[in-house]
């Protein structure tokens, strides 16, 4: 496991939350059974779905801690990355602003530092998972990760280039050059939610951000699905409108009424994938257990809400729940570690199905709702124990 | 392995053009240090009527995989060879059925066949 120097883990570990602050860092909580301090080598690897572009997902089985390892946590390219120079590397402000400014790495280090811990998953995990199935990459569980990003925030940034009220919508710009005539991914978000909870970071659970992460800096938006988190960030544009283009107005929406297979819905009928749906996911369970002995079963659950406010787990279909332990460790918009205890009372096939409730009251449901591109898959999910006497 | 020196790699491979090389390696959980780092390129298409057309056409930019992996219907493949037409795939006007074709035969809905490959963790 990617380990910082506690010197450097404390420093970024100085921290605001926007708006959001719930206080110092907790220490690790205390699960029943003891939840376990890192993941253990032979959990250490990732699933492979695309050998270039590179996409790979992390098994669930290595999901078990609060900060997802950096060397752990999934990859999502479009295409063969153009990782700038960090050397030469400068981001730039500008549109709707009374000052452009252009500012290097050591520029932004000198800026207010801000850290947040929340996270990032793809807007397409899971869409292996819907049936019928649907275009694009099939991932399964693990393009999810939970991190602490350190960086400057948006709000500073456009606070120090001046910005105008004209301005509505934040576009950002990566140095990712798609080929042929495949259009640039180019996303807007709305300046309302920039202001409130974006930073442009450079470092990732301590360390320097990784080229494969975005380096030198990437966009994070807690509680908003990746793909507005832009890798390889270059330019941060204040504008009137949103961005245009085929990522923004055909590619990255999500029906506004579910509409089922063989519906071909128009752009307007969608809009962009933005907030999170409440989640969770198992990632630890025992495939064998005893009847009258009990077993532990532990995962993981997040929101577009800054908090889940419960998990809870049946074995009888959902006829009745019970609430897992919620681990107290905890920042806004970041996942929530949760563990059960279950006592099979009867022999055979034990279904344990978890579903979140986060902290607006949403409950993630039986089904995700499917869509025509699979994004954004919240079903309950299941484990299957086998109960021996 | 750092990240320039990953890209290094990635695009070796990509410049191999070995399109048709298959670098079959069982992952060995238990022990890491043999199993491919990420970004290693492992996979090719099946062969039939097609391929030759599908490996031109489509693994200029994509691996193997991404194919490899789909579960689609005769009809999204329709769709998605146009879109990627548009994108500037290159597929001879008479050889467009011939590829869908293959591209349904192969990866149709009852494709169960995928695997992920499982790899060392980043950067190593």
């Amino acid at each position: 496991m990617n380990r910082a120097p506690a010197a450097a883990m404390n420093a970024v570990r100085r921290r605001t939350f926007l708006g959001l602050a719930v206080g110092a860092a907790f220490a690790p909580g205390t699960l029943v059974g003891a939840a376990p301090p890192g993941v253990p080598r032979a959990r250490r690897r990732l699933l492979q779905v695309n050998g270039y572009a590179i996409n790979a997902e992390t098994p669930l089985d290595a999901l078990t801690t609060y900060l997802t390892p950096n060397d752990l946590f999934f990859v999502r390219h479009h295409w063969e990355p153009t990782v700038p120079d960090p050397k030469t590397w400068t981001l730039t402000v500008d549109g709707e602003v009374s000052t452009p400014v252009k500012l290097t790495v050591a520029d932004l280090e000198r800026m207010p530092r801000t850290t947040v811990t929340c996270v990032l998953q793809c807007a397409g995990n899971g869409r292996a998972l819907y049936k019928p199935p649907v275009p694009g990459i099939q991932w399964r569980y693990g393009a999810v990760g939970n991190a602490r990003w350190t960086g400057t925030r948006v709000r500073d940034l456009l606070e120090k280039a001046g910005l105008k009220g004209s301005a509505r919508h934040l576009h950002a710009f990566g140095t990712d050059r798609p080929p042929g005539k495949v259009p640039p991914f180019h996303r807007s978000l709305e300046i309302e939610k920039a202001l409130e909870d974006a930073v442009v970071a450079y470092a990732m659970n301590g360390e320097p951000l990784a080229p494969l992460h975005g380096a030198p800096a990437r966009l994070v938006v807690p509680g908003w699905a990746g793909d507005h988190w832009m890798k390889w960030l270059d330019r941060l544009s204040a504008q009137p409108i949103p961005q245009t283009g085929f990522y923004m107005d055909v590619g990255y929406r999500y029906p506004r009424v579910p509409a089922g297979p063989g519906v071909a819905l128009k752009p307007e009928e969608m809009s962009p994938v933005t907030e999170l749906f409440v989640k969770s996911n198992i990632t630890e369970a025992p495939n064998h257990a005893r009847v009258g002995s009990a077993v532990t079963i532990r995962g993981f659950a997040f929101s577009g809400a800054p908090d889940i406010a419960k998990v809870e787990l049946t074995d009888d279909d959902g006829a009745t729940w019970r609430e897992a332990q919620l681990d107290p460790e905890r920042d806004p918009f970041a996942w929530r570690l949760w563990s059960f205890r279950w006592t099979p009372k009867e022999l055979g096939r034990g279904r344990l199905l978890a579903r979140a409730t986060d902290s607006r009251g949403f409950v993630q449901p039986r089904e995700a709702v499917w869509n025509q591109s699979g994004y954004l898959h919240n079903g309950w999910h299941e484990v299957q124990i086998e109960v021996t006497a | 392995m750092s990240g320039p020196r990953l890209l290094v790699t990635a695009a070796a491979a990509l410049c191999a053009g070995a399109l048709a090389t298959a670098l079959a390696q069982s992952p060995k959980p238990d022990s890491e240090d043999k199993r491919p780092s990420l970004g290693t390129r492992l996979s090719s298409l099946p062969p039939g009527r097609g391929k030759g057309i599908a490996d031109r056409a489509c693994l200029r930019c994509h691996s193997a995989d991404i194919l490899r992996q789909q579960r689609l219907s005769e009809k999204q493949w329709t769709a998605n060879v146009t879109k990627m037409i548009g994108w500037g795939a290159e597929v001879p006007e008479d050889k467009r059925a011939e590829l869908v074709a293959y591209l349904a035969r192969n990866f149709g809905p009852d494709n169960d066949r995928f695997r992920p490959v499982v790899t060392r963790p980043l950067g190593r």
